[in-house]
C-alpha cells in the first residue's frame, strides 16, 4: 500500500512542478540579518555572557564555576537541598552529587552534561546518548556545561553536530512552561520546573 | 475531521451573540502574542529574514520530489520506518497495523494539526486505544470535547474560570484553584500516562532532507516526553514540511518561534533522527520510530498555479493573531482545523472550495496577515483568487450575485445609474434594512437619514 502511495504522491509532486519555474536556494542567511549582538567564538566571554543573559531571561538559572575544585564545592552545597538523584551516563564521577540514586521518575534531581550551548537563543544542547529520562522526569535538572562548548549562534552550535547526530538532539532553553490556562504562565508543567546551567572552565577572554 | 465551514456565518454570529467572552479572551491572547512577536524582531532586519525564509521554502517546494526522497533515504539509514499516505484512511491503516502488532492500549499525543485534519483521535479511540492529549491546552479541549481554536494556543478561547470549573468536575480540584494548582493536577494525570503509554504520537514542524531529521518546537516538554518515553514513536509529517539543509534549520527554528510567541526559540526543541535503541546503543528512547509522510490534498495544492504558495506556511499562527476578523470569534467559527487567514487559503486548497467557500470571504482584506507572515505568503492576493473562483463556479449566494450584477450594470451605464440613485433616495428604511447584502451590514448600525434628492440633482442645482 505504502509503496504504491509513495509512487503516486511523488508522481503528483513531479507533475505539479513540471512547468513551474524552479527557485534557487538563497544560500546562507546574509550576515547583516543576524542580530547585532557581537557573538564571539565558542567559549569566549562575550558568548558566555550572552548565553547567561538569555538563559536567565527565559527563567533558567546559571552558575559560573571557573575551575573543577569550585564546581565540586558548589555541587556539595547545591545537592544538600535534594534527597535523591538520577544521573545521565555521561556525567563524570567527580561531578555527580553524593545522593542516593533513584529512578528518573522518582528522583528529586536529574543531572546531565550538555554537548553544547547557543548564546543566541540561550539554549543547552542535550544528546539522547546521555539518556532522555534524567533530562526530563525529575522536577529539577542540573546541566553541566564546559565553557568551550558555549557557541555564539545557534547555527554554529548545531553545525558541529551534523556528522555525528544522536537519535535525538534536544535544545532546552529554560524551565517547562505553559500559558494555556487563562494566558497565565506556569512552570514545571511536564518537564523540569527548574533548570540550572553550571558552566565550568576558565575565562577565555573576548572574541574580538 | 468533519468540516462545517459552510455554516461560517451562523457559527460566527452565534459565538459573537451567545458567548461574548470568547471575543474578549481571544483578542487579549492574540494581542499578547503579537506584542511579543513585534518585540522579538526589533533588532533584526525582518524583511531580509522573511525574504530568505520565503526563498528557502519556495526552493524546497519546487524541488520537493528530490528532497522527499533524500529525507526518506536518510531516515531509513537510521532505522526509521517510513510510510506514505495519500489520504486520512491511509494514515489510519498505518496506525491500525501498529496498534494490532504491538497490542497498544494507551497512547500519549503531542499537538499536531495534521492529526486533527485526519481525525486521528476518534479513529484510535474506536480501535480501543486510550488516548491522552498531553499539551496542556489540547488536554483542556480534549476534556471539553472541542477542536482547537488556534494553531499555537488551542484553548485561548477559554478563561481561567472555565478551566477551574472543568478541572473541578473532572479532576476534583477546588473551584478557586490557581493556575499552578490546575497545571499540577493535569501533570499528575499526564505523568502517569507518559510512563505507561505504549505509543507516542507527534507531528513535525520541519523535516530536514539532508539529515532526515524531524524537528519539533514546544514549551512544556510534553513533546520531548511523547517522542522519547513510549516504546513506539509515530511522527505525522505533511510532505510540505521539508527543509533542504541542516544549515537551514537553526534560522527556521528561530523565525517560527519568534513569529508564534516572540521567544528566541521554543523552550524545548526535539531534533529526531531515528529510534533510540538502534543508533549507537543509547540508554533509552523508542524501540521503533515511524514517520508517516502525508499528502491529504497537499499535492493538489502544489499543482495550483497560484495557491501553491500557501504551502510555505510554518504554522506559527502570526496571521491569526493580527486578523481583526479572527479576533471576533476565535477559530471555532471557521468549522475547519485551520482557521483565520491561513485557514481561509489552505482550506479550499486541501479539501476543496465547495466545502469551505465562505472562508475566503471572512476577511476585511486589511493586509495585516501578509505583513507578519514569516515566509511572505501573499494571503490577501490568495483570498482574492479563491473569491474569484467561488464567484466563477457559482458557489456564492445567489441574491448577492444578482445584486452585484445589477450594481455592475448600473455603474457602467450612466442613465441607469441615475435611476438607481433616485430609487435609493426614496426607498423607505424598513425596505433597505431587509435587502440582501445590506441586511447584515445594517444590523447594529443606524442608517443615515435619506435627504430625498440625489447628489446629481443637488450638483445640477449648484452646490456651494
Amino acid at each position: 500500500m505504502s509503496q504504491e502511495a509513495r509512487k503516486r504522491i511523488l508522481g503528483r509532486v513531479r507533475d505539479a512542478n513540471r512547468d513551474r519555474e524552479t527557485v534557487a536556494h538563497p544560500g546562507p542567511l546574509p550576515e547583516a540579518v543576524e542580530p547585532p549582538v557581537p557573538f564571539g567564538k565558542a567559549g569566549r566571554t562575550d558568548s558566555v555572557g550572552a548565553f547567561e543573559d538569555r538563559f536567565r531571561a527565559a527563567g533558567g538559572e546559571v552558575v559560573r564555576l571557573f575551575e573543577e575544585g569550585s564546581a565540586q564545592r558548589w555541587l556539595k552545597e547545591f545537592a544538600s537541598e535534594f534527597e535523591s538523584v538520577a544521573v545521565c551516563i555521561g556525567v563524570p564521577d567527580d561531578l555527580q552529587p553524593d545522593l542516593p540514586a533513584a529512578p528518573s521518575s522518582d528522583a528529586a534531581l536529574g543531572v546531565s552534561v550538555a554537548v553544547g550551548a547557543a548564546a543566541q537563543t540561550g539554549s543547552l544542547l542535550l544528546s539522547s546518548r546521555e539518556g532522555h529520562q534524567s533530562q526530563l522526569l525529575p522536577p529539577v535538572h542540573l546541566v553541566w556545561l564546559r565553557v568551550q562548548d558555549v557557541y555564539g549562534t545557534l547555527g554554529d552550535a548545531l553545525e558541529g553536530r551534523r556528522e555525528n547526530l544522536p537519535a535525538t538532539l534536544a535544545l532546552h532553553s529554560g524551565p517547562s512552561k505553559s500559558a494555556d490556562i487563562g494566558q497565565m504562565i506556569v512552570t514545571g508543567v511536564h518537564g523540569p520546573g527548574r533548570i540550572i546551567a553550571a558552566i565550568v572552565g576558565p575565562d577565555m577572554g573576548t572574541g574580538v | 475531521m468533519e468540516i462545517h465551514s459552510r455554516d461560517y456565518r451562523q457559527r460566527a454570529r452565534h459565538i459573537i451573540q451567545e458567548t461574548p467572552e470568547v471575543r474578549e479572551a481571544v483578542t487579549a491572547a492574540t494581542q499578547t502574542f503579537d506584542d511579543h512577536r513585534r518585540a522579538a524582531f526589533d533588532d533584526l532586519d525582518r524583511d531580509a529574514l522573511r525574504r530568505w525564509a520565503e526563498g528557502v521554502k519556495s526552493h524546497a517546494l519546487t524541488h520537493l520530489e528530490e528532497y522527499l526522497q533524500e529525507a526518506e533515504a536518510r531516515l531509513l539509514e537510521r532505522g526509521a520506518q517510513v510510510h506514505w499516505a495519500e489520504t486520512a484512511s491511509d494514515v489510519h491503516q498505518v496506525f491500525q497495523h501498529i496498534v494490532a502488532k504491538h497490542g497498544v492500549r494507551r497512547a500519549v499525543k503531542a499537538k499536531s494539526m495534521l492529526s486533527e485534519e485526519i481525525g486521528l483521535n476518534p479513529f484510535l479511540e474506536a480501535c480501543g486505544v486510550e488516548l491522552f492529549e498531553t499539551d496542556l491546552g489540547e488536554y483542556i479541549i480534549q476534556l471539553l470535547g472541542e477542536p482547537p481554536s488556534h494553531i499555537v494556543g488551542p484553548a485561548i478561547h477559554r478563561s481561567l474560570e472555565d478551566v477551574q470549573g472543568l478541572f473541578h468536575d473532572r479532576l476534583g480540584t477546588p473551584f478557586d484553584a490557581s493556575p499552578e494548582e490546575l497545571a499540577k493536577a493535569a501533570r499528575r494525570v499526564l505523568r502517569d500516562a507518559f510512563l505507561t503509554a505504549d505509543l507516542g504520537i507527534s507531528g513535525g514542524n520541519f523535516l530536514v532532507a539532508e539529515t532526515g531529521s524531524i524537528a519539533l518546537i514546544e514549551n512544556e516538554g510534553n513533546i520531548r516526553m511523547s517522542t522519547s518515553l513510549p516504546r513506539i514513536h509515530v511522527a505525522l509529517v505533511g510532505i510540505e514540511k521539508v527543509l533542504p539543509r541542516w544549515a537551514d534549520l537553526p534560522t527556521f527554528l528561530q523565525v517560527t518561534s519568534k513569529s508564534a510567541t516572540g521567544q528566541p526559540v521554543g523552550t524545548f526543541v526535539s531534533i529526531i533522527q531515528g529510534p533510540g535503541c538502534l543508533v549507537g546503543q543509547e540508554p533509552d528512547g523508542p524501540e521503533e520510530f515511524h514517520v508517516i509522510l502525508v499528502d491529504c490534498g497537499r499535492t493538489r495544492l502544489l499543482a495550483d498555479p497560484e495557491a501553491w504558495e500557501a504551502l510555505r506556511c510554518v504554522r506559527c499562527g502570526a496571521c491569526l493573531n493580527v486578523c481583526p476578523v479572527y479576533r471576533q470569534t476565535g477559530g471555532h467559527a471557521y468549522g475547519y482545523v485551520y482557521s483565520g487567514p491561513i485557514g481561509a487559503i489552505i482550506g479550499p486548497g486541501l479539501v476543496g472550495l465547495g466545502e469551505t467557500v465562505p472562508l475566503p470571504f471572512a476577511s476585511s482584506l486589511c493586509g495585516a496577515c501578509e505583513e507578519v507572515c514569516p515566509v511572505r505568503i501573499p494571503i490577501p492576493k490568495l483570498l482574492h483568487v479563491w473569491r474569484q473562483r467561488a464567484v466563477e463556479r457559482g458557489l456564492t449566494d445567489g441574491a448577492e450575485r444578482s445584486i452585484l450584477d445589477l450594481w455592475a450594470a448600473a455603474v457602467t451605464h450612466p442613465r441607469l445609474f441615475g435611476w438607481v440613485e433616485k430609487l435609493m433616495a426614496i426607498i423607505p428604511e424598513w425596505v433597505s434594512r431587509r435587502l440582501p447584502m445590506l441586511r447584515d451590514w445594517n444590523s447594529g448600525r443606524e442608517l443615515p437619514v435619506v435627504e430625498g434628492r440625489t447628489f446629481r440633482e443637488l450638483w445640477e442645482e449648484g452646490i456651494e
